[in-house]
């Protein structure tokens, strides 16, 4: 304990173990993988020329010197070595072949001999196929593939002619590629993702490490992560060359090994934990409600919300298994990769389209910063009038302009919809008082913009009136005398006392006020609702519009997600300015 | 500019005490001269009548709402009260491990985007535990949601306690829980006051979870009442803006008391989102 070295060897020496562990078992899996793959899409190549060369025999009709000639033709596209034969069943015919064999005495047309029977065989078998088919619903495949030893494909495809089938025809080919070439097939983009991943997992199995000092258990702990992260990645590396079957087996043995290790350690670690546990009994007996709550209500939905934002969730499917309706990034492809914040209207005219994530994230920016600039701007001048020596009636000043701030802003939203109101809302009749036309504001995107604004303005400013108050009555009155003393002037005591005394105060707020504004769902939810056409949403009111009034929880959700993360940015940049969390 | 602050507020009074259930100040005629229009922006009712506060409770369900509203902050505030004092106590006092991450998690949950939550809650919430519509189910995510906020509070309180004197009842023989419960939170006890009323005031102004939560009309609660009153195609606003002032006049003077707290614990620090 008192010396690291010691652990910090065991730990190294575990990485490096794991790691060798590791790199050997994803090099066996991905092979495995990839011969998978290969052969699939081998047989798939081989299904595909056969089925062509069966089409031009189905052509030829019952000219037999029309079909020899359409395999002849066929014969010189394919690989070298390949041979195919076109057989009737009727009267066991051998109507034309590519075999060298098949030359002088034994050339087509011909009978079949008796050492061909596999060939008449397999013909026939095509047809049973064929004639069942026609009775079932689930057809079965009319085809015949195997795959020698050699590594040629064996394939047979019935021949059919006026609705029933009269023949097959049947090809020997070897791959189209050497195998060493098509064993590449997961490419350099897989391959430098399992190098990621190799470098990845051990920063995460070091995290947890760190504390566990003199055991095994890093060590170990590595080498169980190394498992189970490369059994997966074998896994998805064996979907996506399409040989999911050859790809389980490794799977199931990766993730028996590696959750094997990571019981061992487990069973280790419990017993250090339980240890732990039971020595801080009463910390964690206090802390243990107030955590089942947070982790039932609070973080398991956040988890829960990030997994859905990856499946095609709606209010239609909410009961299907998550594996079912996975569709993995397309919703963050969708909301990000469409950068078309202009679009082409019906009549040919561009027009901005309103739904686009980014359109919806300028105007959020902008709503924030006006927003913001307003709050600040006008509750410091407010600040300034009241600091005023000798202000009479300064405390209910002062109450009176804290009462937007007080009211419930749901109410202050609706208060101010009405009032914006085409009609019979004040604002109007004070503009026709004035001389002025009337406005409809929620019909242009502009003054629909404007009314969310006066909104939020007109509650958002006591807010940082009173931050700066509270700091304008902190600043010492003797410095403004001293500064008088040397004959600076009002502006110069602003911008040198006043303003270098606010920040302190001030920066947090703003910050704070950036967050709040960002996320003010409830006045642009309630007093524009995105009118006209959504121009006036602000991201978490979209979000909340694709959950529930279009039901596509997994797109809101991912749209959510997006949000967080640019709150996640902003928040550690909040945090490099305030260094709030420190200290703890 | 303090007319500008206060002519929204005068607005909802007047027609709140207007009788009617029009948005307009006074009715206009149809070729309404200067002094019409001068009429109609001022915030006088032109008559005076308390019409619409006797309706809202005898003709409309808006004392069930209420009720719905009172019974559900009240919960909040004991449940998220009394979960965030213990937790609290414990990163105060004691010194284990998971303690710095225990804060943290409930620092950085308060920066997850509302419909972010939303979403898994209600599928939670609603669907799998079918507490739609239910009072308990309100409580449960306003409880949870509101101990974050909670806790760093009275953390911060707790820990100007001076230990002594829990060293001095260890001295006289009190275990954990007898100091927890005689020592520690009677002397905490205007900071869970404050506390208390924070999430008390939190969960009455809620709007958006209880709009989503709270399908049948008689489980609504009062935001989600007053919403209706002038949402869609109704244009009760008469009810809207007396049920407005009843709501808002115990927030608003709970508010004001409040403030001072509220201020130099948001900028001391918190980063609340």
């Amino acid at each position: 304990m008192t010396d690291p070295a010691p652990h910090a060897a065991r730990f190294h020496a575990g990485l490096g173990a794991g790691l060798a562990l590791a790199l050997a078992l994803a090099w066996a899996w991905l092979a495995a993988a990839t011969a998978g793959g290969t052969e699939v899409r081998e047989r798939k190549d081989a299904l595909a020329a056969v089925h062509a060369l069966s089409i031009k025999v189905e052509a030829a009709g019952a000219d037999e010197s029309a079909a020899a000639a359409a395999v002849t033709a066929w014969q010189k596209a394919q690989p070298e070595r390949t041979v195919a034969r076109v057989v009737l069943v009727n009267g066991a015919r051998l109507v034309a072949s590519t075999d060298p064999a098949d030359t002088g005495d034994a050339a087509a047309p011909r009978r079949l001999r008796l050492d061909e029977k596999d060939l008449f065989d397999r013909a026939k078998r095509l047809r049973g196929i064929a004639e069942e088919n026609k009775q079932e619903v689930e057809k079965t495949p009319e085809e015949d593939v195997t795959r020698r030893e050699d590594g040629v494909w064996q394939v047979a495809i019935p021949i059919h002619q006026g609705g029933s089938v009269v023949g097959a025809v049947d090809v020997a080919r070897p791959a189209a590629r050497p195998a060493a070439v098509a064993g590449a097939a997961p490419g350099t983009g897989a391959r430098a993702l399992a190098a990621l991943l190799a470098l990845a997992l051990p920063l995460l199995a070091f995290a947890p490490a760190r504390r566990l000092r003199g055991t095994w258990a890093p060590a170990a702990v590595a080498v169980g992560l190394f498992a189970v992260g490369f059994g997966s990645y074998a896994a998805w590396a064996a979907r996506a060359t399409g040989g999911a079957a050859e790809g389980a087996s490794p799977l199931s043995a990766s993730a028996v090994l590696g959750l094997a290790l990571l019981a061992l350690v487990g069973s280790g670690l419990a017993a250090r934990g339980f240890h732990a546990l039971w020595r801080n009994r009463v910390a964690y007996a206090y802390t243990l409600p107030a955590m089942v709550g947070m982790v039932i209500l609070v973080f398991f939905p956040f988890f829960y919300g990030i997994v859905i934002s990856f499946t095609g969730q709606t209010i239609f499917n909410v009961n299907q298994p998550l594996s079912d309706i996975w569709v993995g990034f397309t919703h963050y492809k969708d909301i990000l990769g469409d950068v078309a914040i202009l679009k082409r209207a019906g009549d040919g005219s561009l027009a901005l389209n309103y739904g686009n994530f980014y359109w919806t994230l300028v105007f959020t920016i902008v709503w924030t910063v006006t927003n913001v600039t307003i709050g600040v701007s006008v509750g410091l001048v407010l600040a300034l009038a009241l600091n005023v020596k000798g202000l009479a009636l300064r405390p209910i000043y002062r109450v009176l302009l804290i009462l937007p701030w007080a009211m419930p802003n749901y109410i202050t939203a609706l208060i101010w919809k009405g009032m914006f109101h085409r009609q019979f809302g004040v604002v109007n009749y004070a503009l026709m008082l004035m001389g002025l036309e009337p406005i409809s504001w929620f019909d242009q995107p502009f003054t629909s913009f404007l009314t969310a604004l006066a909104t939020n303005g007109w509650l958002s400013f006591p807010f940082m009136m009173v931050v700066s108050l509270g700091a304008l009555q902190s600043i010492p009155a003797d410095l403004y005398e001293a500064a008088r003393v040397d004959g600076a002037t009002r502006w110069q005591q602003f911008r040198s006392i006043t303003l270098p005394s606010l920040k302190p105060a001030l920066v947090p707020a703003i910050i704070l006020s950036v967050v709040w504004t960002f996320n003010m769902f409830n006045i642009i939810f309630l007093v524009t609702a995105g009118e006209p056409g959504g121009a006036t949403e602000i991201l978490i009111t979209q979000a909340y519009k694709y959950a529930f009034q279009q039901y596509r929880y997994g797109y809101a959700a991912a749209y959510s997600t997006v949000i967080f993360a640019l709150l996640l940015v902003y928040g550690v940049f909040q945090n490099r300015v305030t260094h709030a969390t420190e200290g703890i | 500019m303090v007319l500008v602050t206060l002519y929204p507020l005068l607005w909802v009074l007047t027609i709140s005490f207007s009788g009617g259930q029009s948005l307009a100040l006074a009715a206009l005629p149809p070729q309404p001269t200067k002094l019409d229009l001068l009429r109609a922006v001022i915030p006088w009712p032109q008559a005076l009548s308390a019409e619409n506060y006797v309706s809202v409770f005898r003709d409309q369900p808006f004392a069930r709402w209420l009720l719905n509203s009172i019974v559900i902050s009240a919960a909040t505030t004991v449940l998220g009260v009394f979960l965030a004092c213990t937790a609290a106590y414990a990163f105060s006092r004691f010194r284990f491990p998971g303690r710095r991450t225990g804060m943290m998690s409930f620092l950085v949950s308060q920066m997850f985007p509302g419909t972010l939550m939303l979403i898994p809650l209600y599928i939670i919430i609603v669907q799998w535990l079918g507490l739609g519509s239910s009072r308990l189910g309100l409580v449960l995510v306003y409880a949870t949601t509101a101990i974050p906020f909670c806790v760093w509070m009275l953390k911060g309180y707790f820990d100007t306690i001076p230990k002594e004197l829990e060293e001095a009842a260890v001295m006289e023989g009190a275990g954990p829980a007898r100091i927890f419960w005689t020592v520690v939170l009677p002397l905490a006890r205007p900071a869970i006051a404050i506390t208390a009323l924070f999430s008390f005031m939190t969960a009455w102004n809620e709007f958006i979870v209880a709009a989503t939560f709270m399908d049948k009309e008689d489980m609504y609660t009062a935001p989600v009442g007053l919403r209706f009153f002038v949402g869609g195609f109704s244009q009760s606003w008469g009810y809207f803006a007396a049920g407005s002032v009843v709501v808002s006049i115990p927030v608003v003077f709970l508010f004001l008391y409040l403030q001072k707290y509220l201020v130099s614990g948001l900028t001391a620090g918190s980063v609340k989102g």
